[in-house]
């Protein structure tokens, strides 16, 4: 379906014929990879990047997906022996990690690399290769995490890995040596991708793209990128700590050497609970951007929108003690703690009142697109208000552990990241693909998982109060937990055959859908003026920005009376000032390069040989580290 | 491309493209790394002060050799110092002048290395990292820094031997980034000098 334009009485430019099939023909030159393998390696192509990363993580979707279809097949009822307790171990923790470490935040992560520098009129990331590296080291950290299943010795102390059921003494196969390699090689790539997206939004707005006209989507993204720089080192630090105690003998964690087990929780939870905002901002970022296009109107409370994104990032740095209550401490720390999480509910309630405002004021139009959003904020809502609950201190000792809080986290976490991340595949999809998703599949599949995923995971609040604990592989048959553990099973199979139904539409519409053109929403947006799929440098001409929603106001962004914004000397792209967005300079982009697949490779190693105790040969790999770095940055000869 | 204004109908603004190229990217790329890296400090001075608010015993650990670590802060500072001087030069395109300041830089970075390893060998012998709690909590801060000197090094050698200090392509300000990072690295060791060293010597018996 298509959305007329809004009063849009020139969305695009006019071409002007020859002129710009010359222009395009110039810069596609410029900026194309060669279709080479080494131009498939080599690639520093942000909108390329992030389809990988959409692709690898939709893939860690699934797979993470089969694993809770198997703890749930193994849960249909009391008593089975389809998994051992040793294999029901792993599945959790690889579970929670895939999904939570490997699948929700780089999901984000692509959707950031593809829309990013498109929604701000620039050409490329600040960083190009940086950005390669970020998704080779993405994906050979998966690969590591992975590894360990060769091995049959993958993590099984849970995502969060508590210690001392997480220290040799009891587990002491290689499992838990996984964990912290694959773990500190994942924060390497988050950590390039945060810093390149700060970079990027800094600098590489277009011209009049100030603070206060930014989309959304770069609010969020923005936010995330900060709390990945704040939080991930905490979980580095443990991680590190952990492996030293595990391997060499410290004494961090263990108290027969004085260590506090307790010690890894605050490390850990200092990042997992900012890790929730991160898999969770850029989401709702994108629904802020996709919402009022369905509705047909600005968002409501712009300001209030952004302010929340940021002020939901910073209060969500302080409140990593609430998944500790039960732990014992001070009431008056327990007391702050409580209160800060309930002062972050106020923001996202904030978001969500402006959300619900935009529908209401608007004339809405329900694509499937919208249905996902709408589906999100049902669930987030319920997700929200378990969450409420168990920042209560006495009703979270009553839950503690038990299914009450898996539910309750599955409904943060779907809720939050699955349904935005389908509802912002669906929109996108035509500017990715060039070719529109079916709708009325799409609906199919939407209904299949909401309706599956509240079968699967409601019971669970239920099973949860009458004292269902987590991860135990298996319930007793006199414990009255079978009529709801067999209903959660089923859902969680109607669930899986909806992502399966979505995924099958998407990947069959990538080649056979009907042509979307450039703006097949009628959306506000810069990326919705460039055609579908964008060509390789995205912007024939960089835009100029004079208000929040571009293309629904009166805008002449393209005229270029002076062919001053055509930048076709090579890969070129603008700069401007961080606040205002003035022109400042011009940025010379990267060429092709293997170097970070290299670097990312040789990392990678360097962890893989330290969970196989081989020092000397991580030694030796951290200096073909150095050279690959060196080589990477060694200024290049003129072209 | 010329670099004056042009005016075509009511445009009197400077060409965007004869704006000049952009330089600062790498200087804002390596402020966001050492925000992130001082959350790695930050993260392991609460491990350590975390840990030694639950326990009673911390004052009777084996004091650290104070002397040292000052001898180690004094060369780190005048490290700083002799960095600022190249930038200094090469501010001045006295490119020369810039590489020996730099080379001192190195050398005193050097220094730093072969002290620390000096003061771990007297200090293996009262305490080691798998001692207890404190002696893995020291050397892992103390380690930590270690390393980020030596990161720092590798940076400032990079820098000593490229063909040119203001490459026209690549990193455009080298010298600039790295003496950025080499300073935080040395703020650092303040910070561990007055928290692991001398903090403890108050109130000891």
């Amino acid at each position: 379906m298509t959305i007329a334009p809004l009063s849009s009485p020139h969305a695009f430019p006019v071409a002007d014929g020859e002129r710009d099939a010359a222009l395009a023909a110039r810069l596609d030159r410029l900026w194309s990879a060669p279709h080479t393998l080494f131009g498939w390696f080599g690639t520093v192509d942000h909108k390329r990047i992030g389809v990988r990363y959409l692709v690898t993580a939709v893939a860690l979707l699934i797979v993470g997906g089969l694993e809770a279809l198997l703890m749930r097949l193994q849960l249909i009822g009391p008593e089975r022996r389809l998994l051992s307790p040793e294999a029901y171990n792993q599945l959790f923790t690889m579970h929670g990690m895939t999904m939570i470490l490997w699948y929700a935040a780089p999901v984000l992560s692509g959707f950031g690399n593809y829309l990013v520098p498109l929604l701000m009129g620039s050409r490329d990331m600040a960083f190009p290769r940086l950005n390669a590296f970020s998704y080779w080291m993405y994906l050979c950290s998966g690969l590591l995490l992975y590894g360990s299943v060769l091995f049959g010795q993958a993590p099984d102390a849970g995502w969060f890995a508590y210690v001392p059921l997480a220290a040799r003494r009891y587990d002491a196969g290689l499992n838990m040596d996984f964990y912290p390699a694959a773990i500190l090689a994942l924060t390497l790539s988050t950590t390039a991708g945060a810093i390149n997206f700060l970079v990027t939004i800094a600098k590489h707005r277009a011209p009049g793209m100030s603070l206060g006209r930014m989309p959304l989507f770069l609010y969020s993204t923005g936010t995330t990128a900060v709390l990945s720089l704040l939080a991930l080192p905490a979980l580095t630090v443990a991680c590190v700590f952990l492996e030293l105690d595990r391997r060499w003998g410290t004494h961090f964690f263990t108290p027969d050497g004085g260590g506090a087990p307790l010690l890894w929780q605050h490390l850990f939870w200092f990042f997992g609970h900012p890790w929730v905002y991160i898999v969770f901002l850029p989401a709702t970022g994108m629904v802020s951007m996709l919402l009022p296009v369905y509705a047909r109107r600005p968002i409501v409370g712009y300001k209030l929108v952004a302010a929340s994104t940021v002020l939901t990032g910073l209060v969500g740095l302080s409140v990593w003690v609430h998944h500790m209550f039960a732990v014992g401490m001070g009431g008056a720390a327990m007391s702050f703690f409580s209160a800060a999480s309930m002062t972050i509910s106020l923001f996202s309630t904030i978001q969500i009142s402006c959300w619900v405002a935009t529908l209401w004021s608007g004339k809405p139009v329900r694509t499937t697109s919208l249905w996902f959003a709408l589906g999100f904020i049902a669930t987030f809502v319920i997700g929200g208000l378990s969450g409420v609950v168990t920042a209560v201190i006495p009703f979270d000792w009553q839950v503690h552990d038990t299914y009450f809080v898996v539910a309750h986290l599955h409904y943060v976490l779907i809720g939050a990241n699955v349904f935005p991340v389908f509802a912002g595949l669906y929109h996108w999809w035509p500017k990715l693909t060039g070719r529109l998703a079916d709708e009325a599949a799409g609906k199919l599949g939407f209904w299949m998982m909401f309706v599956g995923f509240n079968l699967g995971f409601f019971p669970m609040h239920l099973s949860g109060l009458l004292g269902m604990r987590r991860r135990v592989y298996t319930y007793g048959a006199d414990e009255g937990l079978a009529t709801l553990n067999y209903i959660s099973t089923l859902g969680a199979l109607l669930l899986a055959a909806g992502t399966l139904v979505t995924i099958a539409n998407l990947v069959w519409s990538w080649r056979r859908g009907r042509f979307a053109g450039p703006d097949p929403w009628g959306a506000d947006t810069l990326e919705w003026s460039i055609p579908s799929p964008p060509p390789s440098y995205g912007f024939a001409r960089i835009p100029t920005v004079t208000s929040r929603h571009p293309l629904w106001d009166e805008h002449d962004e393209y005229a270029d009376p002076r062919r001053e914004r055509e930048l076709a000397e090579g890969r070129l792209t603008l700069s401007t000032s961080p606040i205002d967005a003035k022109p400042r300079a011009i940025t010379a982009g990267e060429p092709e390069s293997l170097a970070p697949l290299a670097l990312a490779v040789a990392i990678t190693a360097v962890f893989a040989a330290l969970v196989g105790s081989g020092v000397v040969v991580a030694l030796a790999l951290v200096v073909v580290v150095a050279a690959i770095a060196a080589a990477w940055l060694w200024p290049r000869r003129a072209a | 491309m010329s670099a004056a204004p042009v005016e075509v109908g009511r445009t009197t603004e400077p060409r965007l493209d004869t704006l000049p190229p952009e330089e600062s990217r790498g200087t804002w790329g390596m402020s966001f790394a050492i925000l992130t890296e001082t959350l790695l400090f930050v993260s392991l001075f609460f491990a350590y002060f975390y840990v030694r608010s639950l326990r009673e015993d911390w004052l009777s650990q084996p004091p650290p050799h104070i002397r040292l670590a000052l001898v180690l802060l004094a060369v780190l500072l005048v490290s700083s110092g002799t960095l600022e001087l190249a930038k200094h030069a090469l501010a001045r395109s006295r490119a020369f002048l810039a590489r020996f300041w730099l080379a001192l830089t190195v050398a005193l970075g050097g220094a730093f290395v072969v002290v620390q390893a000096m003061e771990y060998r007297r200090r293996l012998r009262d305490i080691r990292p798998t001692t207890n709690v404190y002696g893995s909590l020291f050397y892992a801060v103390t380690t930590f820094h270690a390393l980020h000197v030596v990161v720092g090094l590798a940076m400032l050698v990079f820098v000593l031997f490229l063909p040119r200090l203001r490459p026209a392509r690549g990193p455009r300000r080298p010298l600039e980034n790295a003496a950025l990072y080499w300073h935080f690295v040395d703020a650092v060791w303040v910070v561990v000098v007055a928290l692991l060293y001398v903090l403890p010597q108050r109130g000891r018996p």
